[in-house]
């Protein structure tokens, strides 16, 4: 199964491993490895933003007692840095208030140190799918963007009406403009947009609110 | 001669300067006009009186002369006298010596004419002499009535005043709001002020001890007599805590403290004692003393918490590693071709982190291992007199009697004082406690016994209720405890200390019912 993602996937995705300890983060290297992965190990979070990279995805497993910076607080300055890589923590001790917080901040799982091989796959697995979903509705809101960016102002005040739900005759009222005009505008938007029916148009504009 | 004449008159001008008019005619009033007015008036009256008797008796003059003479010198002094005798001299040679009317006397009578002179002079002297001495007599009788008036109004004055200094003691010590008493050397109360009246809700009288018993706690009242007697003996200042039944009906804790007034050769002369209300001082600072229990039992759980989540942490984190790395060994294995190189350097991986892992359990040990004990060669009796002495309080409240059985030239041994006192009072305590349903007597004996082979022993025998032998058995284990809010920590931590010092601690079943504690320290090299 990961096999086949690490061929599917053409961009690879990473294991980023961030702990203090060099043992745990050779220990979770070297597993990940074995199982076909790709790890990068970080000894402190200073490290990792240094040589972090925002267009690179997989996700983040990550030590709960970072030295000078709670795991919480990491949190934090990844999501100011306007990163959406999925969180995993790690901690020695399950102490109460700190799942908590960590799992409102954002975190998709939460392991305690030592932790059973299938329990970090399956957390793994789940952030990759997080990430590479994240990643592709971007992709797909971008090139949405990209063709509404192509229409012109008239083309752009058509589609917001077409959208709204007017019917041609109350928007060539609207615009002043004879029928044939507002047809032959409302065609190019269709094509420019991509969109097959009116349906599609109105779904299209939703995902990227346009006004 | 010019100059003495000069000196003379300057002397003269200076004397007579100072004596001005008024003083010049107080003078001739005193040494001319009233002597000269005194005799004159006496002699004038003998005169008469002569003329008047001639007849009638022979030479009366002379006795009538005599009174005048007497009479002027009494009541005008010496100078009267003496001007009486000479004016009497005069008249009696003119009228009254023959012959007649002539200042000359006639030869047979000139010897009783100087014969009376000579009289006359001796009687003014003698009613001088007299009536000085009759003065200095009425003078002196004056000034000691004087005084004597003197001396007891003062007497009275100071009588006043001690009454009112009385009064305002008395007034003072009612105002401090303080009960006070006094007694005589031997205790019998002489005197409490009305806040002690007040409290206890009737007058404090006669010996100090009978008078105590009816308002002391009967607990407190044992321990008020010993030390009352013990400060008799010694005469020194004493103080104890005791709670005073007031007229309501209810006790209340005072610190009763007296000192002695000593007289001036060192006796005892008096007792003077104060009553403080140390009610809420004392109720704060039981809570206190609860507080810090509480507080001292909840960080030692704390500090174990926090102990327990950092050992935890530092041995997860090896476990961790070789948790990670088995699960990668066994993948290399399980690879198709199997990654032989891969597994084996994961392999010697695991051995390191479970090393890394056994060694944290290492130090964890070592942590609990203290081997920087205290070692001082002392003397176990002095400890154990030592604190019996703290604890002789606490032993009479709880009725409990402490016999000390102490060897005699008993050797010292290396101990840490600190920790072989609280094994002892561990002991001590746990004896009383185990007392405490016990009927009596509640006794507790502590020897201390010299061993022929260079060990001590020392035993804390107690008349409590004995161990059952499933807790015999149990009783040095940590976390085993009998009481209700015990931590079982006591009696382990005193067998970890004995056995630091190389000693034994074991419990028997005494003979009288109760339980023994034996504990054997090595004698000091």
């Amino acid at each position: 199964m990961t096999k086949q993602r690490h061929n599917t996937d053409a961009d690879q995705q990473t294991v980023f491993i961030v702990d203090d300890d060099a043992s745990i983060c050779e220990g979770l290297s070297n597993l990940l490895e074995a199982l076909g992965m790709k790890a990068e190990p970080y000894s402190s979070a200073e490290m990792f933003f240094e040589h972090w990279d925002s267009a690179r995805s997989g996700c983040l497993l990550l030590d709960g007692r970072l030295p000078g910076m709670t795991g919480v607080e990491f949190h934090d300055k990844m999501l100011q840095a306007g990163s959406t890589l999925p969180i995993i923590f790690m901690t020695a001790h399950g102490d109460i208030p700190m799942v908590r917080k960590v799992m409102k901040s954002g975190a998709i799982e939460f392991l305690t140190k030592p932790f059973p091989k299938e329990e970090l796959l399956h957390a793994i697995e789940q952030a990759f799918t997080i990430d590479r979903d994240r990643r592709r509705e971007e992709k797909i809101l971008n090139s949405i963007r990209g063709r509404a960016a192509s229409l012109t102002e008239r083309e752009r005040e058509v589609m917001s009406m077409v959208t709204a739900g007017m019917l041609n005759k109350q928007i060539a009222a609207e615009l002043n403009l004879s029928e044939i005009m507002v047809k032959t505008h409302r065609r190019h938007v269709m094509d420019k947009m991509g969109a097959e029916s009116l349906a599609d148009l109105v779904k299209l504009s939703e995902r990227i609110k346009m006004p | 001669m010019c100059l003495f004449g000069k000196t003379v008159a300057s002397v003269y001008d200076a004397f007579m300067k100072r004596l001005t008019a008024d003083q010049l005619s107080q003078w001739t009033m005193r040494y001319g006009v009233r002597p000269g007015a005194i005799a004159g008036f006496f002699v004038f009256v003998a005169f008469l009186w002569t003329l008047l008797f001639q007849h009638a008796i022979a030479y009366p003059y002379l006795f009538l002369f005599y009174g005048a003479v007497m009479g002027s010198a009494w009541f005008g002094g010496i100078l009267a006298g003496f001007l009486a005798v000479i004016f009497s001299s005069l008249i009696i040679a003119f009228f009254f010596v023959p012959p007649f009317l002539s200042m000359t006397i006639a030869e047979p009578s000139q010897t009783y004419f100087a014969a009376f002179i000579f009289s006359a002079i001796a009687i003014t002297l003698v009613s001088f002499a007299l009536r000085r001495s009759e003065t200095a007599v009425r003078n002196a009788r004056d000034q000691l009535e004087a005084r004597v008036l003197e001396r007891t109004a003062e007497l009275q004055q100071s009588n006043l005043d001690l009454l009112e200094s009385g009064r305002r003691l008395r007034m003072l010590t009612d105002a401090i709001p303080q009960q006070m008493w006094s007694a005589n050397a031997g205790g019998i109360i002489e005197y409490c002020n009305q806040h002690l009246i007040d409290y206890v809700g009737h007058p404090v009288e006669g010996a100090l001890e009978e008078a105590f018993s009816s308002f002391l706690h009967s607990v407190d009242e044992r321990v008020f007599r010993q030390v009352w007697h013990s400060a008799l003996e010694t005469g020194k200042a004493f103080e104890v805590e005791a709670r005073v039944l007031s007229a309501a009906g209810n006790y209340r804790w005072f610190l009763i403290r007296s000192i002695p007034q000593l007289s001036a050769d060192g006796a005892i002369a008096r007792w003077y004692g104060i009553h403080i209300d140390i009610e809420q001082q004392y109720r704060a600072q039981q809570g206190l003393i609860q507080a810090q229990g509480k507080l001292a039992r909840l960080s030692r759980i704390l500090s174990m918490g926090e102990l327990a989540a950092s050992i935890a942490h530092e041995l997860n984190q090896p476990l961790t590693a070789v948790v990670t790395h088995s699960y990668a060994c066994r993948q290399w294995l399980r690879a198709n071709p199997a990654n032989i190189e891969r597994a084996a350097d994961t392999a010697d991986k695991i051995v390191q982190e479970s090393t890394r892992a056994s060694a944290v359990v290492a130090r964890v040990r070592a942590l609990f291992r203290k081997d920087d004990f205290v070692r001082e060669a002392r003397n176990l009796n002095s400890l154990i007199q030592e604190l019996v002495r703290l604890l002789r309080d606490d032993a009479i409240r709880r009725n409990v009697s402490i016999e000390l059985v102490l060897a005699e030239d008993l050797p010292k041994a290396d101990l840490d004082p600190v920790q072989i006192q609280q094994v002892f009072l561990n002991l001590v305590l746990n004896a009383m406690d185990a007392m405490a349903e016990a009927s009596e007597p509640r006794q507790l004996t502590i020897r201390t016994i010299k061993q022929a082979d260079s060990m001590i022993q020392m035993t804390v025998e107690d008349r409590g209720t004995g161990l059952t032998p499933e807790v015999a058995a149990r009783i040095f284990e940590p976390f085993f405890s009998t009481k209700a809010n015990g931590t079982g920590m006591g009696l382990a931590i005193c067998r970890s200390i004995i056995e630091a010092h190389e000693g034994r601690i074991w419990a028997t079943e005494s003979a009288g019912g109760g339980t023994v504690f034996h504990i054997t320290l090595p004698v000091s090299s």
